[in-house]
């Protein structure tokens, strides 16, 4: 054990050690990226620069202002007519913010760093998690428990240490979200819930910003280009041709039951990295200055994964009476979305209290009294015990405790609901587990809205779920 | 009296959920007048077929699909690939063949 915990300081220090060293190579390289028009540096810094670029450029002259190093670097994108010397300038100098570190902001960030955007900022206020490395392909098993945005900067810094990487490990919210957004270019939402997709597009409606949105979830994947405004691009014949917005198209917030999330509905690792991609080549085409004509803009992206088909079906227009993008808004500054969309911003657990604590049990009771029935069983008592497993049949088939019933709660309802109410009139003891002690609830009051009164105590609902029970009774019950 | 309609009928984004997990169906509508003998206009339209679909496809959990006469927010429906605003949404009406498709919004990520 000592080894062990002397190896695992050791390696610490070393990791330490790395990353400064890499910041410090960062810094020195950084002196020689090519000079910005937008960046912020005193004249003295500026002078310093452009003497390095010079001495960094040979005598061909390959560009305004690309360095060798970047010539040879970003060639094979040059090389294309879509991007140019031109396109790559652009994306040297520009700013791109990525919110959200995970299954779409992981693909996405790659390939903008690997494409020399110059500035990438990363939002996440979460940690990595061992079941996101399916997807979120910037994190390791190393980098679990660590912020995902530090975690993706720190990968994104290795792939590219000519840009700068900026990660932001907070909760994006009214208060926080215009003056990060605002340093930014272009916006690219990879976020996982309602509620920030729609502050995203406000901010990018107040700030006047373009918003990449992509979504995923199970086999399936969603994109399109938000806020899209003609007139910030030089290229466009029409200059006043402008894209809907996200409430343009959706002014209302879908109710709270109707969405899904990766964590309770799974996702197939590759489904959002096709999504995150295509976020990142409609981010590139928008920095290089394609028209509207060639993005995503008007149009949506629907991807299924089932039978690998693409289809783009086309968006309403731009509201000329949008709450949040047309020439009088009403929505001047941003407001309470999680109030707005009565959801979390946060893919969290919920902790509902719906049963009183007279219908509620602990793991260690549960425990206790499935052991006494099997000494009952032993002395022929009639009375039985019934667990009843209200997750999907997929959840159900991954982890369940021994003698369980799958009842999924999707089609609790009608025969099955009766099946139950029979066997608890048998005086049958019944109790409901589910993942976390939610649906359990909720599957358990139905019951106990329709049986007797003399059969109501032998309902009960398993606090905390098959978490719960892997906490305090069965370690080797997977926690997912 | 108009005749019967022949439709493509699409679910996605989840939508498909609250349809015995079916992506796609086809399906063939009665003459308007036949399945709804008080209608006072002759052609079906999605207003008729959203009340179709409630009666003969959505069992269970409505109110995850429709909200009053409508669809719920949060779904797109979409006439031969494009947004139904663009054709009157409620009020338009369908054409023999054509895909009328509720793709249900993804937030995940």
């Amino acid at each position: 054990m000592d080894r062990i915990q002397k190896l695992e300081k050791e390696i610490n220090n070393l990791r330490k050690a790395l990353q400064e060293k890499e910041s410090e190579l960062f810094e020195m390289k950084r002196n020689w990226m090519p000079v910005h028009p937008n960046n912020n540096l005193n004249q003295e810094d500026a002078a310093q620069l452009q003497q390095h670029n010079l001495k960094n450029v040979t005598k061909v002259y390959y560009g305004d202002k690309l360095p060798k190093w970047a010539i040879e670097r970003y060639s094979r994108q040059i090389l294309l007519p879509d991007i140019g010397v031109q396109g790559q300038e652009k994306l040297c100098a520009a700013k791109v913010l990525v919110v959200g570190a995970g299954g779409l902001g992981c693909p996405a960030s790659v390939y903008l760093a690997g494409a020399g955007v110059g500035e990438i900022g990363i939002v996440d206020y979460d940690s990595v998690d061992l079941t996101n490395i399916h997807r979120q392909i910037l994190h390791t098993e190393r980098d679990q428990n660590t912020s995902k945005a530090e975690s993706a900067a720190d990968t994104l810094r290795s792939i590219n240490s000519h840009i700068k990487i900026t990660p932001y490990t907070v909760q994006l919210d009214s208060n926080n979200a215009l003056g990060i957004a605002s340093r930014y270019d272009v916006i690219l939402d990879c976020s996982d819930n309602v509620p920030t997709r729609y502050l995203l597009n406000d901010v990018c409606a107040i700030a006047k910003k373009p918003l990449i949105s992509g979504s995923a979830l199970k086999m399936e994947g969603q994109l399109t280009v938000y806020g899209y405004r003609a007139d910030r691009n030089h290229n466009e014949k029409d200059l006043s041709h402008q894209g809907p917005c996200y409430r343009c198209v959706f002014p209302n917030p879908p109710p709270a039951e109707a969405v899904g999330s990766c964590s309770a509905n799974g996702v197939a690792g590759p489904v959002p990295g096709v999504i995150g991609a295509l976020q990142a080549l409609e981010a590139i085409k928008l920095i290089v200055g394609q028209t509207h004509e060639k993005l995503l803009v008007g149009r949506l992206l629907i991807f299924d994964g089932e039978d690998v088909t693409f289809r783009t079906v086309k968006l309403r227009p731009r509201n000329s009476q949008c709450a949040a993008c047309s020439e009088s808004p009403t929505i001047t500054r941003l407001v309470d979305y999680e109030a707005f969309c009565k959801a979390q911003a946060k893919e969290k657990d919920l902790d509902l209290q719906i049963l009183s604590p007279e219908y509620r049990i602990t793991a260690s009771q549960l425990e206790e009294q499935l052991k006494k029935l099997i000494l009952e069983v032993d002395s022929n008592q009639k009375e039985r015990h019934l667990l009843v497993d209200v997750r999907s049949e997929a959840e159900f088939n991954m982890c369940r405790i021994d003698g369980a019933v799958n009842y999924p709660i999707d089609q609790f309802r009608g025969d099955k609901v009766d099946e139950i109410l029979r066997m608890v009139n048998d005086k049958n003891q019944v109790t409901f587990v589910c993942r976390r002690g939610n649906d359990s609830q909720i599957a358990a009051k139905m019951v106990i809205d329709l049986i007797d009164e003399e059969h109501k105590g032998n309902v009960k609902d398993l606090v905390g779920g098959l978490h719960a029970w892997s906490d305090s009774v069965d370690r080797d019950f997977p926690i997912y | 009296m108009a005749a019967s309609v022949k439709l493509h009928l699409q679910f996605g984004g989840g939508a498909e959920l609250l349809f015995d997990k079916i992506k796609k169906r086809e399906i063939e509508l009665p003459a308007l007048k036949k399945y709804f003998p008080d209608c006072q206009h002759d052609k079906w339209n999605i207003r008729d077929l959203l009340v179709w679909i409630k009666d003969n496809l959505l069992r269970e959990r409505p109110e995850l699909f429709l909200q009053g006469d409508s669809v719920r927010p949060g779904i797109l429906v979409l006439i031969n690939d494009a947004d139904w605003e663009l054709y009157g949404e409620l009020d338009y009406e369908l054409q023999d063949n054509d895909t009328i498709m509720f793709i249900s919004t993804l937030h995940g990520g």
